[in-house]
């Protein structure tokens, strides 16, 4: 009762104080709320990116097996890390003739090529930005698409170079009324014309629900000029035969190219690269973030320091009439750390704003960590922040404060 | 109640050593009424704070009810201050901020040891005393000298001191008010039993008390000059 009573006459005091001079306390939160809301927004944002790409790669089926160009896990992690942005860039170009000795010789149970192009399809008088994907048959299985309406193509299809397209539920359903009054028409892709036989379930993954998959070999000519494949994937139905298809798939490429121009790597393997990079991104950012909080962290010192010359006087009558030094210590820490308290709630709630706008593009989310952290980091600024005002009020001598004009 | 051994207070104005109070030797007896008379810079304000605790003594003793204080730690004498000693000063010294009726409760906040009584019901009582109780939801600068006053001296009261320390509490008022204030200062020592030591460079004041002590250059002297 009696501590209660002291901590309600703390807070009381302080926010009396904060009452009389609103736009000052408003100000000195802005600091801290600012820094909050940048450290928070980047946690979501990471954590959103990380979870983007963690459905991504698990939208593919397991025991996924995935070659592309460049290397990403050369002998040491920083040089992988390092290299990873140019692995994309440079390296091997897959044509068909990978394809095929791949199918020959790697006991996988599917071998799908991948092209890729983001392209303008249009039909029904309508242009929709989407994804041209040049596969083959087996990309259905593989990819996890379950049919909507019509069919998928066949492998006759492929080797046909029949001009037939499966559309994601997205894209048909942009182009047309309902994504099933697409079977049957044409859409077009550049210069191509392919008649819709198909469209797949959504599936939750922008791009794929926004492509258009046709046969690979209808690709090649204006779309795909090179007849390459952006990617390669191998399939197997048993998890213990990931590790030799890697070994086989190695050995086939390396007869072609050199090490350093392609990767094989496992859908698990890639994640953790990916999330290793992501981590440093993060933290990288977040180190960023919190300069503007120390700097929030000074504003607050700077007015502490105000308040305490301000109310020297009452110092001294606080002192007269028994408060120890200790008492006067917590009185003005108490009042730092609600400011940055009270400056961390606000950059929590903008934060949460923000993300719950971006939501609707960006799967970012706030979790309790964020919360956690934005309390602890501002009451911990206040406290570092609020202790050296504190003290030179806690130090005066009664009788100099007392006298103090 | 209190004794004073050979108390000396010294600071420093840059270089040169002041001797603010110079080996004051003195005795306060329970329910004593008390003048200290001096001019200004005589150090009577020093040796009021000594003897209200608010300052310790560069040497010498402080022995209050038998008990050396002059080394106590300052937990230690913040708490005798807030349970033995009621300040009042000339310039008042009420917070601004908080009303009358908070300003009165202060000092209750900074009981550590819980209190005997109910904080609001003597706070009231008080005010009613002193015919202020229809101010308590006021702000100090919004009453006039005389009610700040009286609003210190409950607040002095509130944790029922033992000794009340009046520092020209009448500088700042009228003669009129000034006298109603020393009025209630002699009543609360004939009515309560408080004693009360009035700092004061006036003689008509000083001439109420029952017993005055002159002070001049930090030394207690045989008669005011």
């Amino acid at each position: 009762m009696k501590i209660q009573n002291g901590y309600i006459h703390l807070a009381k005091s302080a926010l009396e104080d904060f009452r009389r001079n609103k736009v000052r306390t408003f100000l000195t939160s802005l600091g801290i709320m600012i820094g909050v809301l940048s450290v928070v927004l980047l946690i979501s944002l990471g954590l959103g990116l990380k979870n983007y790409l963690k459905q991504q790669f698990e939208s593919l089926g397991a025991n996924l097996i995935i070659i592309f160009p460049g290397n990403i896990s050369s002998s040491e992690e920083g040089g992988g890390l390092a290299n990873f942005g140019a692995g994309f860039a440079g390296g091997a170009n897959f044509d068909e003739r990978d394809y095929e000795s791949l199918k020959r010789s790697v006991e996988a149970d599917y071998v799908v090529p991948l092209f890729m192009k983001s392209s303008v399809v249009e039909s029904n008088g309508k242009r929709k930005l989407g994804y041209l994907m040049g596969s083959n048959e087996e990309s259905f299985k593989i990819l996890n698409l379950e049919i909507l309406a019509g069919d998928f193509f066949l492998k006759g299809d492929v080797s046909a170079r029949a001009k037939k397209a499966v559309l994601g539920y997205n894209l048909a359903d942009a182009l047309y009324e309902k994504p099933e009054d697409a079977i049957g028409k044409t859409i077009r892709v550049a210069d191509q014309r392919f008649k819709v036989i198909g469209v797949y379930k959504k599936k939750g993954d922008r791009e794929q629900d926004g492509a258009a998959v046709v046969p690979y070999r209808s690709t090649f000519g204006t779309l795909n000029p090179d007849k390459t494949f952006f990617t390669i994937y191998l399939g197997t139905i048993n998890e213990d035969k990931v590790e030799s298809i890697k070994i086989q798939a190695k050995e086939v490429l390396l007869k072609r190219y050199k090490a350093d121009d392609f990767t094989v790597t496992e859908q698990s393997e890639l994640l953790s690269t990916v999330n290793q990079i992501f981590n440093i991104v993060n933290g990288v950012l977040v180190a960023i973030g919190s300069i503007s909080l120390i700097v929030g962290g000074i504003g607050i010192m700077n007015i502490m320091y105000a308040t305490v010359t301000e109310r020297t006087k009452e110092v001294g009558i606080r002192r007269a009439v028994g408060a120890t030094q200790k008492d006067i210590l917590k009185q003005f820490l108490t009042e730092a750390v609600m400011l940055s308290v009270f400056g961390g709630l606000l950059g929590l709630i903008l934060s949460s704003l923000i993300v719950l706008g971006i939501r609707v593009f960006f799967p970012a989310s706030i979790n309790l960590f964020s919360v956690v952290i934005t309390l602890v980091i501002s009451s911990g600024i206040g406290i570092f922040f609020g202790v050296f005002p504190a003290r030179r009020a806690a130090k005066l001598s009664p009788i100099e404060a007392i006298r103090y004009e | 109640m209190i004794k004073l051994e050979n108390v000396c207070k010294s600071y420093f104005l840059g270089e040169e050593e002041v001797k603010a109070v110079d080996s004051v030797s003195l005795q306060i007896k329970e329910k004593e009424f008390i003048g200290i008379q001096g001019s200004s810079g005589s150090g009577k304000s020093t040796l009021m704070y000594l003897i209200g605790l608010l300052e310790t003594p560069t040497s010498g003793k402080i022995i209050l009810e038998g008990k050396d204080v002059s080394k106590l730690s300052d937990d230690d004498l913040s708490k005798i201050r807030n349970r033995k000693v009621g300040f009042v000063f000339q310039s008042f010294n009420l917070i601004n901020r908080f009303t009358v009726f908070e300003n009165v409760l202060l000092p209750t906040k900074y009981a550590k040891s819980g209190l005997d009584f109910d904080p609001v019901k003597s706070a009231e009582e008080l005010l009613k005393r002193f015919g202020i109780y229809d101010r308590r939801n006021f702000f100090p600068n919004k009453i006039s000298g005389g009610q700040q006053q009286r609003v210190s001296i409950a607040r002095a009261l509130i944790m029922k001191p033992k000794i009340i320390l009046a520092d020209e509490p009448t500088g700042n008022l009228d003669s009129k008010t000034g006298d109603e204030i020393i009025n209630i200062l002699e009543d609360l020592n004939k009515d309560l039993g408080v004693t009360v030591i009035i700092v004061t460079h006036e003689s008509e004041i000083a001439k109420k008390t029952k017993r005055k002590i002159y002070i001049k250059d930090g030394r207690l002297a045989e008669k005011y000059l």
